[in-house]
């Protein structure tokens, strides 16, 4: 116990005497709440829309100013070109094109004065919309958006005492009504975080100690292997945790999100967590000898698929089932749900015990191959 | 002079070659992350999970259901769920909306009346619920049209350019080019000078007669021909694996990512004259990188963010070189459409080279 104490202390001097590593472990988390929290957003909304407007009356203008006021779609300052509209797609100045033929007007008047319901004939009147379908998702919500626009104008030029027949949706939504993204994003972010920390740090100093040769000398030492590696990884768990306090403490008091189930136990996963990612840190330390590859490595194992293949920000369902297996031994994959569930839905341990079961088996298989890999390599 | 350089060039690739470990993580961590990244990386909305409360049991009701997943965006995941405890499944993840259709639906909507269908979605993803909402408007929208034989006065016809299947992996695959080369060549190119000065052997290179720039630039050819490599591997992936189209011109991408490189490994350089250990070089160019991507357009739009964020966007040189090669590569872009970009990364790379180069000299003397 007292060894492990030494090196640790050890340890903490390392971080404390290095300011520039110790300033970027604690601002990186909170840059990265900051710009999830602000800046990333996936929602699709202000698509540059150009628009060429031959018809140029006031139901055109009307048009126009409802698509600009939907909230989806922004105007383009920059000039279109009628004779090549497409150019203004090419320089990335907008993203769709609206050409408005002449005869909005006319149209609109049609619908106005119209007795009943089949007493128009159809396709009276084509508006046409070049999109830039590089962004396919974007491509898609512009079409779909604008027809939407299109038919509430429709709907409120009907005659009086006119009323859509069918269906309409009625919706509501559970957890996060302003439809928030950093709700979404600051949840996932802890995980994140902790695994970046963990792992990464973990895995370096190990290997700094193997690149400047003071390894041998600690092994040469009373210190047991099992010792040492406690020691070493106690204090950077401190870190992690400390990042993951900031990240909740940024994403709870600035950002406003909700937390609605127990601290205690999300603060007892996010220690499972840590440990899974520690585990991952040293195995990693005990394959490689240099801090370079052993940074490299711990990016490509951990960081990469915590953010890619653990649901953070894409979809596990979306993916090919080759990619959807290899989720399952990501442990973010598993604390994601987890911290989400707990944060915004409240959910308890009743709600989340496979997780739970999945992320504590795998810190514990993680854990003992990596303590075993080590002992194997120091003997 | 250039002999200087040659010679430095050499022992730069030696180093690299020597160590195995490292040669194969440059080249198969860039395939590895373009295969599950080109994969991984899908913001599309599909096939969303859905549970469906049908009141009405009326063919005209399964009908509805019918089209409702009929594209690929909503999936039946419970068709007969527990009586109206819909939040215990959101909060176990079985499904992410639930649709209730109330019993008059068959009824009402015969008789050619408003008819109010419920959709309750699961807000926990911002994304995914806004784009739920929006698909079930739409299919709403569709059906009603088919249906009730509604007239269209007004009808919008759309012409999909550059991209007609609809895959959002040709948006993707590029971005991703574009990561893969900022990442290595600014990691290594930080990473070899503070090497140097860790171990000790950037003094001993001082007092031989090589000059600061020789120094500099010897250091730096080396990890732009590794870039031009991994670019060129990860391209013909691209275009052979995941078969994207490639529009426009190999040689004006290859010459914009000359100027490109020059600013990444700028950066890589400054890193190295403002950090002391491996460690710390690492960490400043993580930091830069996570900046850069997220501030990239890469998957989150920019016109999304705040303005303020918006400013700060433009001195992401990342910013301009994903518009290029996206551009490029997908729309055919020639340099007439691409200055407003060329010139900002050759002003960027003007002035952090410089700037390196000033620290540098400041340094050494």
């Amino acid at each position: 116990m007292f060894k492990i104490k030494f090196i640790a202390q050890k340890e903490l001097w390392h971080i404390l005497r290095d300011p520039r590593s110790l300033i970027i472990a604690i601002l990186m988390p909170i840059v990265m709440t900051l710009l999830y929290g602000y800046a990333i957003n996936l929602d699709i909304k202000n698509i540059k829309l150009a628009v060429i407007d031959f018809d140029k009356t006031s139901a055109s203008s009307d048009l126009m100013g409802r698509l600009y006021n939907s909230g989806y779609f922004s105007e383009v300052t920059d000039p279109v070109s009628i004779n090549d509209p497409e150019m203004i797609l090419k320089k990335g100045q907008a993203n769709a094109v609206l050409i408005i033929r002449p005869g909005l007007s006319e149209a609109i008047q049609k619908l106005k004065s119209m007795q009943n319901m089949t007493s128009i004939s159809v396709d009276n009147y084509e508006l046409g919309l070049i999109v830039d379908g590089s962004d396919a998702n974007m491509a898609a919500a512009a079409g779909s958006y604008s027809s939407i626009v299109v038919s509430q104008v429709i709907k409120d030029n009907l005659p009086l005492g006119f009323e859509m027949p069918g269906i309409r949706i009625s919706r509501q939504v559970f957890y996060n009504p302003d439809l928030k993204s950093s709700h979404f994003f600051v949840p996932g972010l802890i995980a994140i975080i902790l695994m970046m920390i963990s792992a990464l740090l973990t895995s370096v100093t190990i290997a700094r100690e193997k690149e400047s040769g003071t390894m041998e000398q600690l092994l040469t030492t009373p210190i047991t292997p099992r010792q040492i590696i406690i020691g070493k990884t106690l204090p950077y768990i401190g870190l992690a945790i400390l990042d993951g306090f900031l990240v909740l403490g940024f994403g709870v008091f600035h950002f406003g999100v909700p937390f609605i189930g127990s601290t205690l136990l999300l603060f007892v996963f996010g220690v499972i967590y840590v440990i899974a990612a520690l585990a991952i840190g040293i195995f990693i330390s005990t394959i490689v000898k240099t801090q370079q590859l052993a940074m490299m490595g711990a990016m490509m194992v951990t960081v990469l698929p915590s953010v890619m293949l653990s649901g953070f920000i894409f979809e596990i369902k979306n993916m090919p089932l080759v990619l959807q297996i290899i989720t399952h031994i990501v442990p973010a994959r598993y604390f994601l749900l987890i911290v989400r569930g707990i944060m915004l839905k409240g959910s308890g341990i009743e709600l989340l015990w496979v997780e739970a079961a999945f992320l504590i088996a795998l810190s514990i298989v993680l854990l003992s191959v990596a303590t075993k890999l080590f002992k194997l390599r120091v003997s | 002079m250039i002999q200087t350089i040659l010679a430095l060039m050499k022992k730069e690739l030696y180093q690299v070659i020597r160590d195995r470990n490292m040669l194969r993580l440059i080249f198969v961590m860039p395939m590895v992350q373009l295969l599950v990244l080109g994969y991984a990386i899908n913001t599309d909305v599909k096939k969303i999970d859905t549970a469906v409360y049908d009141f009405d049991r009326s063919s005209l009701s399964r009908e509805y259901i019918k089209a409702k997943t009929a594209g690929d965006y909503f999936v039946i995941s419970s068709e007969k769920p527990p009586v109206l405890d819909v939040e215990r499944g959101f909060k176990e993840n079985l499904y992410t909306a639930a649709l209730i259709i109330p019993n008059d639906f068959s009824e009402k909507f015969t008789r050619k009346k408003p008819v109010k269908v419920g959709l309750l979605i699961d807000g926990s993803n911002a994304n995914s619920a806004s784009i739920t909402s929006g698909y079930a408007e739409m299919i709403a929208m569709q059906f009603n049209r088919r249906q009730l034989d509604l007239p269209e006065p007004i009808v919008m016809r759309q012409q999909m350019l550059y991209n007609p299947e609809s895959e959002s992996i040709y948006f993707m695959v590029p971005g991703i080019v574009a990561v893969l080369i900022t990442m290595i060549t600014a990691m290594l190119s930080s990473m070899a000078i503070v090497r140097e000065r860790e171990i000790g052997t950037l003094e001993q290179l001082m007092v031989t007669p090589i000059t600061v720039p020789a120094l500099i630039i010897g250091k730096t050819i080396p990890f732009a021909i590794l870039g031009f490599l991994e670019m060129s591997i990860a391209l013909l992936f691209g275009v052979l694996w995941f078969g994207i189209p490639f529009a426009g011109s190999w040689l004006l991408l290859y010459g914009l990512t000359f100027i490109y490189l020059f600013t990444t490994l700028g950066v890589g350089l400054f890193i190295s004259t403002v950090t002391k250990t491996q460690q710390q070089a690492m960490f400043f160019t993580w930091f830069f990188s996570i900046f850069a991507i997220l501030t990239s357009g890469f998957f989150a739009p920019i016109a999304n963010m705040p303005e303020a964020v918006q400013y700060i966007t433009y001195l992401n040189p990342l910013r301009y070189y994903m518009i290029i090669v996206r551009a490029i590569m997908m729309k055919g872009a020639t340099v007439e459409a691409l200055y407003p970009e060329i010139i900002a990364m050759i002003i960027f790379g003007i002035l952090i080279f410089s700037s390196s180069w000033l620290r540098y000299s400041k340094r050494v003397s």
